[in-house]
């Protein structure tokens, strides 16, 4: 490592005034604004606390932050599970796994908001292909996004379509930088299949795993688009998403208090899990000194 | 099982996932190849011309250019476009002084950094909305832009690739007298081409994938980008699907460029940085 009295400072100042303006200066104001109110003549007055009463009093608030944690706790390890499983399918070098490999990434060029708008039409109850499969193949049609009991499942499909197969390069990014005479030494021990995939490969794969796993949970957490453009939160508050709850209170219902008391709650809850998350990558800030 | 069974399966099983991860890309180009009456007409009632369009026209294309469309595809190409060139620079510069220099406040500095990472871009939309209205910046291109340029994510794989240059390299120009701006446009940044196509790649794709911002920052169709054009076009004329299916062929299409473009290089950085 190199010393020098200015230098490192200049070459960080860019990015960190940038970092500075469009995020930690959004932060400072969301607390700020959370804690003032419109009244009827249009001022903004200082109201304390009251924002987060009411939206602690608010069972259609608590349902939001209910479908928020289950959509997260199914998807983050559904996805990484996909991921992963696409990752071992492709690892070997063989005839056209170039091809497979470059064609499971390709839902990644279908936009987060294009990727709602197609898959609205294709799992549409009358007009959608989905459908028609289904009627063809001789099942019953499917409801999806309109029934209160499919639509959060179907968006977590929807969304892994989507993402898979990005995860997925990080993931074989790992398991070809495992080392061949590791898991050739397994072999001479015994281990074949999933024991040796349980003993040797995945504790291998920890550190692109947690990696993946952050980077994942921060596109998830707050998706917005397919609520916004598919579902509008229902049916029946089955898809009420934080973010769209958010988006609601600021533009639709234009409660600037409440939308920036929100904006506080989930800047809260993405921290809390930042913090947590930072420690699995403790072993890489030990490295760095 | 047999070696050529497991791979028959393994074929069989890649074979079922690329087609069901295909199959609505290749409906959608299709789609829009179909003229706009026959869209649907195949759609609910499946034969093999849901799958394989009988007749082909280019008027859903022509229709689309002639729209707002061609304008939002250029405003999402100078938006990804410039956020790529001003990302690359500002993330690199960043990453370098992380992986070269002892400083003080660095860990306190990294760990700001990791934890831009871990928020999700979402998380401030809303009071950044209100940051841009006091500060007059609604509607610009720069409310699009600028926000997106510094971030962890592309700060730290610039740090983890640079980690990697020994540092007698920087000895020796240190040595010939060189300053370490010239180090780094003239030694680091040359040396760096697979992870400045990666980083290019991760921002180019995220800024034309961006929907949530624009729709917030910018209300003028004048600076509608893409993804916004597309969705507003359904909400305000539900009518016109043709124009539907071939601007969001376009949309897909632009956004293919890159991925085949740049395919060696990003899987081989990626893989290069794993191990570290």
């Amino acid at each position: 490592m190199f010393r020098h009295s200015w230098a490192p400072y200049a070459f960080i100042a860019p990015a960190f005034l940038g970092l500075f303006v469009f995020r930690f200066i959004p932060i400072g104001l969301s607390g700020f604004g959370s804690v003032f109110s419109e009244n009827l003549r249009g001022d903004m007055v200082f109201v304390g606390l009251k924002n987060y009463a009411e939206l602690m009093e608010d069972p259609s608030f608590w349902n939001t932050m209910r479908v928020t944690l289950i959509f997260n706790l199914i998807i983050n390890p559904f996805q990484i599970c996909c991921a992963l499983a696409l990752a071992m399918l492709v690892r070997r070098p063989s005839k056209f796994i170039d091809v497979f490999r470059l064609g499971f990434i390709m839902p990644m060029t279908v936009s987060i908001a294009l990727t709602s708008i197609i898959w609205s039409i294709l799992l549409d109850p009358t007009l959608g292909p989905v459908n028609g499969l289904l009627r063809w193949a001789g099942f019953q049609s499917q409801p999806f996004f309109r029934s209160e009991h499919q639509a959060l499942e179907t968006l977590i499909l929807v969304a892994t379509w989507k993402g898979a197969g990005y995860w997925m390069i990080f993931l074989l990014s790992g398991l070809l930088a495992i080392p061949k005479e590791i898991e050739d030494s397994a072999l001479i021990d015994g281990a074949t299949g999933i024991r040796k995939f349980i003993s040797i490969t995945l504790p291998l794969m920890k550190r692109p795993l947690a990696f993946v796993l952050v980077a994942d949970t921060a596109a998830n957490f707050l998706l917005f688009a397919p609520v916004y453009i598919i579902t509008n939160g229902g049916p029946n508050g089955a898809t009420q998403l934080l973010m769209f709850e958010a988006y609601q209170a600021a533009f639709a219902y234009i409660n600037h208090g409440r939308s920036m008391a929100i904006s506080t709650i989930i800047l809260a809850v993405v921290l809390l899990i930042a913090i947590f998350e930072l420690r699995l990558f403790k072993p890489a800030g030990e490295e760095q000194s | 099982m047999s070696p050529r069974l497991s791979e028959a399966l393994r074929y069989t099983l890649l074979v079922s996932i690329a087609v069901v991860l295909l199959t609505p890309i290749y409906w959608l180009i299709m789609s829009s190849l179909r003229p706009a009456d026959h869209i649907f007409r195949f759609s609910g009632n499946f034969s093999i011309e849901t799958l394989i369009p009988f007749s082909f026209t280019l008027d859903n294309y022509s229709q689309a250019l002639q729209s707002n469309v061609g304008r939002a595809l250029f405003n999402s190409l100078f938006v990804s476009l410039t956020t790529v060139v001003c990302g690359v620079f500002v993330n690199s510069l960043a990453g370098f002084a992380f992986a070269v220099f002892d400083f003080r406040f660095k860990k306190l500095l990294f760990v700001l950094i990791l934890l831009s990472f871990m928020m999700p871009f979402e998380s401030i939309v809303i009071p950044l909305y209100t940051l841009m209205r006091t500060i007059g910046w609604t509607d610009t291109y720069a409310a699009l832009i600028m926000p997106e340029v510094a971030g962890g994510l592309i700060i730290f794989l610039f740090y983890q690739f640079f980690r990697g240059i020994p540092r007698e390299i920087y000895e020796a120009a240190r040595v010939d007298g060189a300053n370490w701006w010239q180090i780094y446009y003239k030694m680091t940044m040359p040396l760096s081409g697979p992870t400045i196509a990666t980083a290019s790649l991760m921002i180019f794709i995220h800024q034309w994938d961006a929907f949530f911002w624009p729709l917030v920052a910018t209300s003028s169709e004048r600076l509608a980008v893409i993804q916004v054009a597309i969705a507003r076009n359904m909400t305000m004329e539900q009518a016109n699907w043709g124009a539907f299916f071939a601007s969001a062929s376009l949309a897909v299409l632009v956004a293919m460029v890159p991925f085949f473009w740049l395919q060696r290089h990003y899987v081989k950085i990626v893989i290069t940085n794993a191990d570290r």
